[in-house]
């Protein structure tokens, strides 16, 4: 059966079935044609229906269809998994359709879920047996070690890589005269050659067992290529850069706002009032900003509250001071001192078990940190006070 | 209670860091570009064979005719000449070399767009346009443009 991109044309047609969504079929009513010429290739029948499918393979000609798909059989294996480009190979000619394009671009995605090729396993003797091809001589100079592989379990074997005078041979069984023996299972060969898992913490978790030379085992390594699922393009290489660029800060409170960190060091609400409105600002400022006057008298509020609007947060953002992403929800209502005028509530944390009780009107209270130091930190947040 | 401006008895210092998690990724033109520059010390450039211009840094579409350019690369002489250049004279911990230090324009040869670098191995003094310049790599990779460490004159 001829193969692209290591697919068959027949493989995408005999997946329909599976990849079929009902949910995405609702309300088409359409018979897709496919022509599709080349080795490999043929008609198919595609009838979609009251959130029905029917696959087939037909012969003679195509008549009747909501859409036909005229194209050879590389095309269509590289657009269906996305080797070629839809839209190239359209302009280019090397699709053609008759009927409603739209049931292709956008009907068809939508019944269907995309046809991923299956993967192709690596089995122990594929490694074995390509390790002749992938010997390295230039790095075997002098080197002359026998090594046993005894791999169990499901696809295991023993077998032995003679590596003498620049050349490697490998012959089944093991050899008795071994430099080193590596034992382990089947599937942890397969994952060591795959890069899947780390020779050494294979070794000392135990899925490894080195009989003989263990310095012998680890040149070894050195001496041939990375084996390469066949078929298997090698992945592009990307590059990502993570980095935490930190902008240090340093803020003077000065003396009139710097009252409200006293306060907080022992456990009180400092505001400072307007002489003219009587306003009680927090945290407290020389210049009451409504009236343009400077206060000079300061007050004590709280140390409870009410909270008057709610806000819970479920955006994980990062916290600005850590760079770490905050734990979500949380909650950051405003609440209202006893004592405060008007307007004046303030945003801060709320104790995390009471995001779900949490109403506007309710009574909090202040949780203090142990130490305090003058610091935001030291409220460390209200909670419901009953 | 009162309070007084002139008071500094309770005045606090508040220290902070605000920390910015930030990740980059290079796309696959700017990785192609880069892993050149690592790996075998070439710097490559795309083309817009229908303008006719080599753009550095590569990019995937040509800025004039918006041409897809991805699959036209080509390979750049790592000398060139100075088109324009500063000098940094400030340090800072994002700079990537220690003040102060020549920032330059250099269109490399085979390129039509000129590209910032850094250009040591020089007096501040006698840096100037059209001098002719070659890169130098870095022996270190960071996986960044600075696998191309600078420029130095030829």
């Amino acid at each position: 059966m001829a193969e692209y991109f290591g697919v068959a044309v027949e493989d995408i047609f005999n997946t329909m079935e599976e990849r079929f969504r009902k949910e995405g079929a609702g309300g088409v009513d359409a018979i897709f044609g496919y022509d599709i010429s080349g080795e490999g290739g043929g008609k198919w029948k595609v009838t979609v229906k009251d959130e029905n499918l029917k696959v087939e393979k037909i012969e003679g000609d195509l008549e009747g269809y909501s859409v036909i798909l005229d194209t050879d059989a590389e095309t269509f294996v590289g657009v269906t998994i996305g080797k070629v480009d839809a839209g190239e190979a359209f302009s280019s000619g090397r699709i053609k359709v008759d009927g409603d394009i739209g049931l292709l671009t956008n009907v068809l995605p939508q019944i269907f879920a995309k046809y991923t090729p299956p993967a192709k396993e690596a089995t122990a003797k594929d490694i074995i047996d390509s390790m002749v091809d992938r010997f390295r001589p230039e790095k075997a100079e002098g080197v002359d070690m026998t090594i046993g592989y005894d791999l169990t379990g499901d696809g295991g074997g023993k077998w032995t890589a003679l590596v003498k005078d620049q050349t490697c041979k490998v012959e089944e069984g093991l050899a008795s005269d071994c430099t080193v023996t590596l034992q382990m299972d089947a599937k942890v060969f397969v994952d060591l050659n795959l890069g899947l898992i780390d020779g050494t913490a294979a070794f000392t978790s135990g899925q490894v067992k080195i009989e003989g030379d263990m310095g012998a085992a680890a040149t070894s390594a050195a001496l041939f290529e990375k084996f390469k699922v066949a078929g298997a393009e090698e992945a592009e290489e990307l590059i990502s850069l993570k980095c935490l660029p930190s902008v240090d800060q340093r803020f003077a409170t000065g003396p009139v706002m710097g009252k409200w960190f006293e306060g907080l060091k022992e456990k009180k609400f400092y505001a400072t009032k307007c002489p003219k409105c009587g306003r009680t600002q927090i945290p407290p400022r020389e210049i009451c900003a409504n009236c343009r006057v400077r206060c000079t008298e300061c007050v004590e509020l709280g140390p409870k509250g009410t909270a008057t609007f709610i806000d819970i947060v479920y955006y994980a953002s990062p916290d600005p001071l850590t760079g770490e992403v905050r734990e979500t929800p949380y909650g950051g209502p405003f609440f209202m001192l006893d004592g405060a005028t008007e307007e004046e509530s303030f945003a801060h944390g709320l104790n995390p078990k009471d995001l779900e009780r949490i109403k506007p009107g309710m009574r909090i209270r202040p949780v203090w940190a142990e130490e305090r130091t003058g610091s935001y930190t030291d409220l460390l947040y209200f909670e419901i006070d009953d | 209670m009162a309070i007084h401006k002139e008071d500094t008895k309770h005045c606090f210092v508040q220290e902070g860091r605000m920390a910015l998690p930030n990740q980059y990724f290079a796309g696959r033109v700017g990785s192609k570009f880069i892993i050149a520059l690592r790996d075998e010390k070439k710097i490559l450039g795309v083309k817009c064979t229908k303008c006719n211009k080599v753009f550095i840094p590569p990019r995937e579409y040509c800025e004039r005719c918006m041409s897809k350019l991805d699959e036209n690369w080509v390979e750049l002489s790592n000398e060139g000449a100075i088109t324009n250049f500063t000098v940094v004279r400030y340090n800072d911990k994002h700079l990537p070399k220690k003040a102060p230090y020549i920032l330059a324009l250099i269109k490399l040869d085979g390129a039509d767009t000129p590209f910032p670098h850094i250009v040591e191995g020089i007096d501040l003094k006698n840096v100037e346009i059209g001098m002719k310049v070659k890169a130098v790599f870095a022996d270190k990779t960071t996986n960044t443009i600075m696998d191309l460490d600078h420029f130095e004159p030829v």
